[in-house]
């Protein structure tokens, strides 16, 4: 997108991000009002849904299974795998690694056939129309579990997809920023007791001498050290009082334990024959951190960026996110990358400095107030300037040729998110402008800073109209029908979730989590820790995510009968696949 | 009390082996460390790059034209994240040793002084924790 006159570059800016903010998540919100979030009102569930929950929630092959993973033995190995998983880098669009595992565990160890894998190392989804997201392969990890509808005489498929329930959690994680050029990737997990301070920087981080082990083969050595990080804890007071101990690891706390979890799921689910009538697929997704820009999910979704609209392509007909939260409403934001180019120096080298104009765009941005901060009772709206480069100077000089920012924005409302915009926005140009004057240099000149738009991010912001869709019954009731809800309301945040982009395609979601942790902290930061939770909370997850999906997707009971699906074969979508 | 040792001993570094007249040039890295978080879950954290960038500006406020070139600013390590992390590389010059030394001890102030605003932005001091890490961003000058 380089442009040599920055004027015109400019304007391009503003009209490609114009076009591409308000061509997207605009189109679905428009410019008017978005309505008032319906958040803390019951949903009105079906009796066929309630019925539904308690006869899958007492099925005896679901309640084998969940007698299977109640063993110590089970546990164990849930643990383990987490542990060993969580280890391998997995940095948003850099997710090979993690989802080779994941593949190569699939069929090797969790009891599925090649067939049975949907997604592949080159990251493709065959039957996907969106197989490149911002110009990289998507590195899903996705698993079917096989139903029955695809043999009914009078099934129906939406141009060759017969209708799929989708199960997800990220695999990809915020730290490291890149996977290691050399050397063994994997992350060392690092073990620090309760009585001692968090960890204020990197360095005392790597500095702590007691480490979990793997072997050659990444298996877990269970070892003094393992013995201490595998005690189990309720509570962080517990954990501090009985000799707990905080795990280092990025991923413990956002996500990989119900990520990891869903797989282990998944391998049950086989391994008890549990069939649904629709398929379900489950999927390890990439790209919902940093930049990934959720690129697993609009591959998923066939969601098309700058359209704004998804395809559907694999016709998912309701989706289940295991993020947690419950919510309904998600968060949108506006991402972008700006580069900032430093004139070609002459004479003695003085003149406009890249790494000052982007310093000066961002100490601007440092002191904006954001709406929230503002205005008793605006929504929550947020941003932060997450990244900065610059690129070094060639040899034998010292001049910075170029220096870019991440700037991320969001709220739950088309009209806090777009304020905030339009206060950070002219910011980019105003650092440039800040550093030409010093130098007496014209905006737009040869001899001046000059901006690039390097990259637009886009969540697409959904505000739901109603709690009563299929997800959010199923999700409810499957907690009531198992003693964690009391009631059919949905929570009143909002979110900024994989859910995103299913929610704007007009499918149905939910989220739950299958992890269990006693405590943890420093999510997104070097010092992201947790403490192992009980296993039994995670058996009870599992419990209401396979009620749940079960419910929607349709159920070959023990006792002979079906559950039919409760929802219809034809997944929703903003625009058809072109195949 | 760190930063203060760093400054020391880098002042003693450079104090000892420069020839009092002759000009003097050097690089600087100017670290900031801060607890960082997730961009919208931890929003009203410190950010150490936010810290960074407004130290540049102090810099540019604080030292002679001419004398200074930055080399690098970056930190962070994802679009939604809070920076942890920021960092300053630059090339100071100075006519001789005693007022590169004036230069370095301003780049040490204005990097404090862009911590410390930072800090107040966002209504936090030393000594205070966030989920048990320390809240603020604080910030370190050393030669390399």
């Amino acid at each position: 997108m380089s442009r040599p006159n920055n004027a015109l570059l400019i304007a391009a800016t503003i009209v490609l991000t114009t076009v591409v903010s308000y061509g997207s998540a605009g189109n679905r919100q428009g410019s008017q009002a978005t309505p008032p979030p319906p958040a803390g009102t019951p949903a009105t569930i079906p009796p066929s849904v309630v019925t539904a929950a308690e006869k899958i929630a007492n099925d005896p092959q679901i309640l084998a299974l969940l007698k299977d993973q109640s063993t110590d033995a089970a546990a164990k190995a849930r643990w383990n795998q987490f542990l060993e998983l969580v280890r391998i880098p997995s940095p948003s669009r850099q997710e090979n690694l993690k989802a080779a595992e994941i593949h190569r565990r699939l069929v090797a160890e969790w009891g599925f056939t090649q067939a049975e894998v949907m997604t592949r190392a080159d990251g493709v989804i065959p039957a996907s129309d969106t197989n490149i997201v911002d110009g990289l392969p998507v590195y899903n990890a996705c698993v079917v579990i096989k139903g029955s509808y695809s043999g009914r005489a009078d099934s129906q498929q939406y141009k060759g997809q017969f209708p799929k329930v989708l199960v997800e959690g990220h695999i990809d994680v915020v730290n490291p920023e890149e996977l290691p050029k050399t050397g063994d990737p994997s992350i060392r997990i690092k073990l620090q007791p309760y009585a001692q301070p968090v960890v204020a920087t990197p360095e005392e981080l790597a500095a702590i001498p007691e480490e979990l082990s793997f072997n050659a083969r990444g298996r877990i050595v269970e070892n003094d050290q393992y013995a201490t990080a595998s005690k189990i804890f309720a509570n962080a007071k517990e954990a501090e009082a009985g000799g707990g101990v905080r795990i280092y690891v990025p991923g413990y706390g956002d996500m990989m334990p119900s990520t990891s979890n869903a797989f282990v799921l998944a391998a049950a689910m086989k391994k008890y024959k549990i069939q649904p009538v629709y398929d379900i697929w489950i999927c390890g997704t990439a790209g919902e951190e940093g930049k990934g820009n959720l690129a697993g999910m609009k591959q998923l979704y066939g969601f098309d960026q700058k359209a704004g609209t998804g395809s559907n392509p694999l016709n998912f007909v309701a989706n289940f996110g295991l993020e947690g939260g419950g919510t309904v409403n998600f968060l949108g934001s506006y991402r972008f990358e700006m580069k900032f180019k430093a004139p070609v120096p002459r004479g003695s080298g003085s003149g406009p400095s890249a790494p000052e104009a982007m310093a000066a765009a961002i100490a601007k941005i440092a002191d904006v107030k954001t709406p929230s901060e503002l205005r008793d009772g605006a929504p929550r709206t947020t941003y932060t300037v997450g990244r900065a480069s610059c690129e070094p100077p060639p040899a034998g000089r010292t001049v910075v040729p170029s220096c870019s920012l991440e700037v991320d924005m969001r709220s739950p409302r088309t009209e806090t998110l777009d304020e905030i915009r339009k206060n950070i926005e002219p910011m980019f140009q105003a650092g440039a402008s800040a550093e030409n004057a010093r130098y007496g240099r014209k905006d737009g000149g040869p001899e001046g800073i000059t901006l690039e738009l390097m990259w637009y991010g886009l969540r697409p912001a959904f505000v739901a109209e109603s709690v009563d869709n299929i997800a959010v019954h199923a999700g409810l009731q499957s907690g009531i029908q198992l003693g964690v809800l009391t009631s059919p309301t949905v929570g009143t945040g909002s979110g900024s979730l994989n859910d995103n982009v299913p929610a704007n395609t007009g499918i149905p979601t939910y989220q739950f989590t299958l992890a269990s942790s006693a405590a943890g902290a420093g999510g997104h930061a070097f010092w992201e820790w947790g403490t192992r939770g009980t296993p039994a909370a995670e058996v009870e997850r599992m419990h209401r995510v396979l009620t749940a999906a079960l419910i929607v997707s349709g159920f070959h009971a023990a006792d002979g009968t079906v559950v039919p699906p409760a929802i219809g074969p034809m997944g929703k979508r903003t625009r058809e696949v072109v195949r | 009390m760190k930063r203060l040792i760093y400054s020391l001993a880098f002042f003693a570094c450079v104090a000892a082996s420069t020839p009092a007249f002759a000009q003097q040039s050097g690089n600087l890295r100017v670290d900031f460390q801060g607890p960082g978080g997730h961009s919208s879950g931890a929003y009203g954290r410190v950010s150490a790059l936010h810290a960074a960038a407004r130290a540049v500006i102090l810099i540019q406020q604080s030292l002679p034209a001419g004398s200074y070139q930055i080399t690098n600013l970056t930190g962070g390590n994802s679009v939604n994240s809070i920076a942890s992390d920021g960092l300053i590389e630059l090339k100071v010059t100075a006519a001789n040793a005693a007022e590169y030394q004036k230069l370095v001890a301003a780049v040490t102030n204005a990097a404090a002084e862009g911590a410390a605003a930072e800090n107040k932005f966002r209504g936090v001091k030393p000594g205070d924790l966030t989920s048990g890490a320390p809240a603020t961003v604080r910030s370190a000058v050393k030669p390399f």
